[in-house]
């Protein structure tokens, strides 16, 4: 796990966005560390991607104070020079090349790089003199990808950026990323894909309809929930044989179901008593929980 | 601010329809009046015509392009990954809107110069100059505040006939009827007292005094579309 610093380069304390008579957002309260991978999840509509637009300054918020680098969001030149963005949906003007459109947001970063080098970071160099109208979806994320990260910032903000992109163009796009980690780029994501949450992120916020439900590390996270053993019988065990002695549940499809805050010991008394009367067990799995469980159980 | 013009001054010139409709278009009309400058003269007077061309160029070569290229670059989103950027939102629309009007200015200035060989120079080139560039930043305002009623580069095609049809007929009726009857009226619609002034300027006969107080009528109407834009304007789409 990378060391991570103490100054917060992210500071929302009980923030407030409202739409109209709609409550997007209430009393969120988060800090971003310097050098950190912060995950914010969350259940469709839960206020995600309307945070970030408020932590990336192009929407204030109702109250609460949001600072990034100590200074308001919505100070541009204060902010952007250190901040790439990739937004969610974002536009680029059709009629521009790849390489015209990395040049010319690049040069609205205030950063300093090279636009081959950019290009190339994507995988477009072969297609650097292509306009933006002949790219494909996935083609034209890694353009924003491009321009978020063009000039090393210190702190990327990156909403859904996987989202229409084949997996070498992820995996392309999570070790430009990890590089970048390495150096010491501050990193906040936004994704539906958990396993990308749960692979790299130090700290994940999970929102739901608003307000900030839980916080933590991914064990943190996941350990608040009981692991899983699951497994189905090849037949029924013979007469006599004394029943398990676990909390098992039997599901819907005919397998069963333990919960286990001890997974190791647990699964060793499962495997024990199939061994010991003679039981064949059959697509048995053991593992702690998922974010995907931690998920589920919001609500 | 710079890169921004560069590259919408690229897309112009990559874009046929935005071209013909914004370059070629205009300075055909113009050259039409200008051709025929004796038989509208004859009607109006040599202003007349000069006129005609200022808001025929401003109207579709300057506004109408305008308020296309906002609503495009809002529509596709464009607008809002500049706004990711450093630079502020006046960088911003100042390069967006740079290209159209450096452009419109040149093809005023170009026909004109062409329209002064032909017929006859104007009487005072500074005063001309004062009332193009007055003209243009009242259309820029205009462009700006149309832009915020305008939700796609389609719908600009009927957005800005008010503007765009509005400011050429006052341009003829006052080039056509004069300023004797009716002058408060004439002075105050937007338009007026920019062509009033251009009148003055290309035939002459007005003392410079009265024709620079109809400066403050015209500025007052940039400050007026400043308003609007600054009200009516917007950078995302509606959801």
């Amino acid at each position: 796990m990378n060391t991570t610093g103490d100054t917060p380069v992210i500071d929302v304390e009980r923030m407030n966005l409202v739409y109209g008579e709609f409550h997007a957002v209430r009393n969120l309260t988060f800090q971003v560390r310097r050098g950190e991978f912060y995950a914010l999840l969350g259940t469709n509509g839960a206020g995600k991607t309307s945070t970030l637009e408020v932590v990336e300054g192009h929407r204030a918020p109702a109250s609460g104070t949001v600072r990034v680098f100590g200074h308001s969001p919505r100070d541009r030149a204060a902010v952007r020079p250190r901040m790439g963005i990739m937004l969610q949906e974002s536009g680029f003007s059709p009629d521009l090349t790849v390489a015209e459109s990395v040049r010319i947001i690049g040069s609205l970063t205030r950063r300093e790089d090279d636009v081959a080098r950019v290009v190339d970071l994507v995988g477009l160099s072969g297609k650097a003199r292509t306009r933006v109208s002949q790219l494909s979806g996935g083609e034209k994320r890694r353009l924003d990808f491009a321009t978020a990260v063009y000039g090393d910032p210190e702190l990327i903000v990156l909403d859904e950026p996987t989202t229409g992109l084949d997996i070498q163009s992820r995996d392309e796009l999570w070790k430009a990323v990890d590089r970048m980690r390495e150096g010491g780029t501050t990193v906040v994501l936004t994704t539906h894909y958990l396993e990308e949450a749960q692979q790299r992120a130090d700290r994940i916020g999970l929102m739901h309809q608003g307000v900030f439900h839980r916080e933590g590390t991914v064990a943190e996270l996941t350990g608040m929930l009981p692991g899983v053993i699951s497994f189905g019988l090849r037949a029924q065990p013979p007469a006599g044989v004394p029943a398990l002695p676990l909390p098992v549940q039997r599901q819907t499809d005919g397998t069963f179901r333990v919960e286990s805050r001890r997974i190791q010991k647990d699964l060793y008394t499962l495997l024990g008593w199939a061994e010991d009367h003679g039981v064949d067990l059959v697509g048995l799995e053991a593992g702690p929980t998922r974010l995907d469980d931690v998920f589920r159980a919001i609500d | 601010m710079l890169g921004i013009a560069h590259g919408e001054l690229v897309q112009l010139f990559r874009n046929r329809l935005v071209l013909l409709t914004s370059f070629i278009m205009p300075i055909a009309v113009s050259a039409f009046f200008v051709y025929r400058h004796e038989v509208f003269s004859d009607l109006g007077s040599l202003g007349y015509i000069a006129a005609i061309v200022v808001f025929t160029v401003g109207a579709f070569g300057l506004y109408t392009t305008a308020v296309t290229t906002l609503a495009s670059r809002r529509q596709n989103l464009f607008l809002k990954r500049l706004r990711s950027t450093a630079i502020g939102d006046a960088g911003i629309l100042g390069g967006l809107l740079l290209p159209v009007t450096v452009l419109a200015a040149v093809q005023a200035t170009g026909v004109l110069i062409v329209f002064g060989v032909v017929a006859g120079g104007p009487q005072n080139v500074v005063l001309l100059a004062v009332a193009v560039a007055a003209t243009l930043a009242m259309l820029v305002g205009f462009a700006l505040a149309t832009a915020g009623l305008t939700n796609s580069p389609e719908h600009a095609q009927v957005t800005t006939l008010p503007v765009a049809i509005g400011v050429i007929t006052v341009a003829s009726w006052i080039g056509l009827t004069g300023t004797e009857d009716m002058e408060l009226v004439k002075r105050l619609v937007p338009g007026g007292a920019a062509t009033e002034l251009i009148l003055n300027a290309w035939n002459g006969g007005a003392a410079l005094s009265d024709s620079l107080i109809l400066l403050a009528p015209t500025l007052a109407w940039v400050f007026v579309a400043a308003n609007l834009a600054a009200k009516m304007f917007r950078w995302e789409p509606r959801r």
